[in-house]
């Protein structure tokens, strides 16, 4: 995913946290679920409309230690995973 | 403690405590509660807001019979407003094609839950009255035909406890359901008035956990239970073997730790107030659109104290005491502790394998 492509979730999703900060996301139209770790549930906070995935990775680079190198690839791949799922969609054109 | 969740996932919800049937082992009257007024709408959508804003998956609505709430679809649209799913409760009497198609166009509609107690009228009204199974059939084929997820549930009693290879074969080969399941009429609601016309004797009791053995090996997969004489007879050879050949504790057992409800549902009589369970209508734990339902989840002491349970060794009761099973027991359902015992955090004498033993039960031969 490009490092400017922006990307929202589907307003039915929901961010459901359970204990030590894991979370799950629920597609109420199918009853899918996918796990997320708190890393991926500070991602999808901050998927607002406005920032995209360079800015998402900045964010975590500010609020976090010990952000790997190669970050922006891992919140994109994880980006592309909740597209493919339907519980997110990309709002740039191109954007991938 | 094992952890509860930080809100409940599930929220099963009476909206109405009217009913078109009075069965005569209906677990939800003359409980506390099942005589109040329903609340209008309104408390119920600003309540679904407030389960929005709690993350909660899934709503059950039961009653009474739901379907007797004319604005049923507004309250439905409501759940699905508020990015939920929802399964309902009903004697099936009330559905309609139309009905059915409205639920079913919402896209959210996890279950549609129905009671089958016999393979024909004289059966199954004898308890629940006259009529109801020509409905509940009829609301049957209505589901089928709207292409709704259908689940049946079998309650064995005294008198169906003969018809059970009758009523597999009607609803797993004549309407081709997948599956069904079942329980037993317990000792709740307007069963305690009538336990010795209903409930299964230590006799009758074997010969349901034979039966339904029998039966799942024909049906595999297809018969399933989470209580009374099928569940009961899968765990208690497993019990008994365990003894025999003195096998390790199974897992969670020696503990009261038979349900773990508490840690992820919550329930809401029909009259606003939140309760642990919809069999434990006694402990009162707040108010919808008063108490905050979060709050309440994580720091009520009623549902810490049954949260508790999990930690109290069956040991430590008079009840359990010189009794072989321990390791392989978990102490059996709470509010069936109360409604017998009068007392949550106690195991029930209901499911309780010595007990069984003692009384002259005969644990199922296995083939």
């Amino acid at each position: 995913m490009r490092s400017e492509a922006l990307v929202l979730p589907m307003p039915r999703i929901v961010l459901r946290e359970e204990t030590d900060d894991w979370a799950i996301l629920f597609d109420p139209d199918t009853a899918a679920t996918f796990g997320v770790n708190p890393m991926g549930v500070l991602v999808f906070r901050l998927l607002d409309g406005s920032r995209t995935v360079r800015d998402i990775v900045a964010e975590i680079r500010e609020r976090c230690t010990d952000v790997p190198s190669d970050a922006e690839r891992i919140v994109g791949d994880f980006l592309e995973e909740l597209v493919t799922r339907g519980m997110a969609e990309l709002r740039t054109p191109g954007g991938r | 403690m094992m952890r509860a969740c930080r809100t409940p996932r599930n929220v099963e919800i009476c909206i109405t405590n009217q009913c078109n049937l009075r069965c005569t082992y209906c677990s939800h009257f003359s409980s506390e509660g099942s005589g109040s007024d329903d609340l209008p709408t309104g408390e119920w959508l600003a309540f679904f807001e407030e389960l929005n804003r709690c993350s909660v998956l899934e709503v059950v609505l039961g009653g009474g019979e739901p379907l007797l709430r004319g604005d049923l679809m507004e309250l439905v649209n409501g759940i699905v407003t508020n990015r939920m799913r929802f399964r309902i409760q009903t004697n099936g009497l009330l559905l309609t094609l139309e009905l059915a198609a409205s639920l079913r166009s919402t896209g959210r509609c996890h279950q549609v839950q129905l009671s089958i107690d016999g393979s024909c009228p004289e059966v199954h009204d004898h308890f629940r009255g006259d009529g109801s199974f020509e409905g509940v059939i009829t609301g049957l084929r209505i589901l089928q035909k709207s292409r709704l997820p259908i689940s049946v549930r079998v309650t064995v009693h005294k008198r169906n406890v003969d018809d059970l290879e009758r009523i597999a074969t009607l609803l797993l080969e004549g309407f081709g359901l997948p599956a069904f399941s079942t329980n037993s009429a317990s000792y709740m609601g307007l069963c305690r008035q009538n336990a010795d016309e209903v409930q299964l004797g230590v006799e009758e009791h074997s010969r349901a956990m034979e039966a339904l053995l029998r039966l799942g090996d024909r049906y595999p997969g297809r018969i399933l239970a989470n209580a009374g004489p099928l569940s009961n007879a899968r765990h208690w050879l497993d019990m008994e073997r365990a003894r025999k050949e003195g096998l390790d504790p199974f897992p969670d057992c020696g503990y009261l730790r038979s349900c773990g409800g508490v840690f992820s549902k919550i329930t809401v009589r029909a009259d606003g107030v939140i309760v642990p369970c919809v069999q434990m209508t006694h402990i009162e734990l707040g108010r919808i659109n008063r108490s905050d339902l979060r709050v309440l989840w994580q720091e009520h002491p009623g549902i810490l104290s049954l949260r508790r349970r999990w930690d109290v060794p069956l040991g430590s009761f008079e009840f359990c005491r010189g009794c072989p099973y321990i390791p392989y027991c978990r102490g059996n359902c709470p509010a069936l502790a109360y409604t017998i015992l009068g007392v949550e955090n106690h195991p029930s004498p209901d499911a309780c394998l010595r007990r069984f033993l003692d009384s002259g039960g005969k644990l199922p031969r296995v083939s």
